[in-house]
């Protein structure tokens, strides 16, 4: 049995839908990812789970049951919110023992897990520390640990690694995954960043104007997207989108079997080389080298522009180019963006 | 601020003339007070504006213990504190209802508070009076307390609505999610974190209310606070000024070293929720 279901939940702000008939389950010891752009809705999403927003209509349940009116402490969830919002005049150590001290724990109990998490994300030298004298990735820690000490059942995180500089960010996500090895608890993450949602999920769920467009296993989303959106918005630097022409069953002179008609064909950038496959001619404009690989970014005959990724290349701005694909590796939707498979 | 220019100088120093001026009909007043508060009868009558010659303390032993002094400062001491920390009770927990719940009328609630802050004193005296009596609190000093606090209040609660409206909502929402109740989020997380704000009105409002004479004269009619005892030394034909001097000096004392100590909260508090309200 799922430990979360979302049955069409609905939320409203004056008038104004937020969330539409969202569904889903949460298996036990997953790690869920709610992505998508800004105002889509998904830390709007985290606070019904957590009980910070009413729902409107729907049905959330937890473990089996209905949790819909049930108070934020009693749903045995635990969430690091993204300004942290640590208490800044308590120390960390009281900051961690909040929960269990409004719990009335005993002292011995709340000691013993404030050390246990202490240990876990190596904040033993900084119990006695206030906010204000942490660094932002310090702050960080203390926020998991407020949630560890807890002993939720499920984590909520919203945006937690937004206010960290790159290289923090980086180091935070390999100890968050990390930390979900360790602890082995369901965590639900709120991102808008597709990369920190490939790296960290077991489970996607991307959502747009409040629906969810679709759920699935990072690789999945990548591979076999519903959509021109969810094919657009995973994957770094976004898919190719080319508007072509289904005609007499073929599109660029190869047969495929797809409606007759305007279709979009997408390709993502790895798979434009300059080997074989479909020819399409290029005029350079940009080459952006980041080291072991560069991106080509080069505008079609047709005006549409393209990018291709490319381990090693010569291709200077203003020179023409054949870049070839796979028509095996390209996928096709229609003009409203559904896929057509 | 960077180099001035020898220009900007000059229109500085003309700048500081008046300013000085104005520092100085501050200051003299305080200067002539206790010049005199050390002066005899005599020696007052004799040379009214100039320095004391043989400094005597009768007169504030007389202030003290004729004039009654000492039974005022109590009743103002205790007026003052318990005014103080209700104010400051009430206006925290308005404050943090108003400005982190959510729940009907809100706004309008907010806007009734902030509207009787327009309202002088002098224009529902009547109805406070009256009001009063009924209630038979005239001549209590916990009427006097809650009469200070309903004058007060409006003032503390838009301060401190202004003061917890600039906190993130998630530090309530994370209590919430920790377990907390809403008394006990006011009292672990809003009570702290509203400390500046809360010294900064305790500081103003124990000014007010020290140096009130209007609502103090009307609800402790037998017993009187400070400033209304030292209003009761001036006589009707004649004043015995040096003794004046000394209850004001004496009066003064307890308001002038709070200030001293405080002055940055004072400033500070001035200007808070000037920025975002």
């Amino acid at each position: 049995m799922p430990q979360i279901v979302l049955e069409n939940l609905c939320k409203t702000f004056g008038g104004v839908e937020v969330l539409r008939n969202v569904s889903l389950s949460i298996e036990k010891g997953a790690f869920t990812v709610f992505v998508g752009p800004s105002g889509c809705g998904k830390s709007t999403l985290l606070r019904c789970i957590a009980g910070l927003e009413e729902i409107t209509s729907g049905n959330l349940l937890l473990g089996g049951h209905r949790m819909n009116e049930v108070d934020p402490a009693a749903r045995g969830l635990a969430m690091v919110f993204q300004s942290y919002a640590l208490y800044p005049h308590m120390t960390v150590a009281e900051n961690m023992s909040f929960g269990l001290r409004m719990a009335h724990r005993p002292k011995a109990e709340i000691d013993e897990k404030v050390a246990k998490a202490a240990r876990i994300l190596q904040l033993e030298p900084l119990l006695a520390r206030k906010p204000a004298a942490l660094s932002g990735g310090q702050r960080q820690r203390v926020a998991i640990g407020r949630a560890i000490v807890r002993d939720p059942q499920v984590f909520l995180f919203d945006e937690p690694l937004s206010n960290l500089d790159a290289e923090l960010r980086v180091q935070t996500r390999v100890e968050i995954a990390k930390l979900h090895q360790t602890l082995g608890n369901t965590i639900i993450y709120v991102t808008h960043d597709q990369t920190e949602a490939m790296t960290l999920a077991d489970q996607i769920v991307v959502l747009r104007a409040g629906k969810v467009e679709q759920i699935g296993a990072p690789m999945d989303l990548y591979n076999d997207p519903d959509n021109a959106f969810v094919a657009g918005f995973i994957g770094s630097p976004r898919m190719n989108f080319l508007n072509v022409e289904v005609a007499g069953g073929q599109v660029l002179g190869v047969p495929v079997s797809l409606p007759e008609g305007p279709v979009q064909l997408g390709i993502r950038p790895e798979h434009l080389d300059q080997s074989a496959g479909i020819r399409l001619p290029v005029v350079v404009e940009v080459v952006e080298k980041l080291g072991a690989t560069s991106y080509i970014h080069a505008r079609l005959e047709s005006g549409e522009t393209v990018v291709a990724e490319s381990r090693e290349t010569l291709a200077r701005p203003g020179a023409k180019l054949d870049l070839h694909f796979d028509i095996a590796r390209a996928r096709f939707f229609d003009m409203a963006g559904q896929r057509l498979r | 601020m960077g180099i001035r220019s020898a220009r900007e100088k000059w229109v500085l120093r003309v700048a500081m003339v008046p300013m000085a001026v104005l520092a100085l009909s501050c200051v003299y007043p305080v200067i002539f007070t206790i010049n005199n508060a050390l002066k005899t009868k005599k020696g007052y009558i004799l040379n009214r504006f100039g320095l004391v010659d043989a400094p005597s303390l009768q007169n504030f032993y007389d202030a003290w213990g004729r004039a009654h002094l000492s039974d005022y400062l109590f009743n103002s001491v205790v007026v003052t504190a318990g005014a103080v920390l209700l104010l400051l009770l009430t206006s925290s927990l308005a404050g943090f209802a108003l400005a982190m719940l959510r729940f009907p009328m809100r706004k309008v609630l907010f806007i009734v508070i902030l509207a009787s802050l327009m309202i002088p004193v002098q224009v529902v005296l009547v109805p406070f009076y009256r009001t009063m009596l009924a209630l038979d609190l005239v001549n209590t000093r916990i009427g006097l307390i809650i009469a200070y606090t309903a004058f007060f209040l409006p003032f503390c609660v838009y301060m401190m609505t202004a003061f917890y409206a600039r906190l993130p909502r998630e530090l309530v929402e994370a209590a919430r999610m920790d377990g907390a109740t809403l008394l006990q989020i006011w009292w672990n997380v809003m009570l702290p974190m509203g400390r500046p704000a809360l010294l900064t009105l305790g500081i103003l409002n124990t000014l007010y209310c020290w140096n009130d004479v209007l609502i103090s004269l009307l609800v402790l009619q037998k017993e009187r606070t400070v400033m209304v005892g030292i209003a009761a030394l001036r006589g009707e034909y004649t004043t015995d000024v040096p003794l004046l001097c000394a209850g004001i000096a004496l009066a003064s004392a307890p308001i002038i070293a709070i200030y001293v100590f405080f002055q940055r909260q004072i400033v500070d508090g001035i200007a808070v929720g000037a920025v975002k309200g």
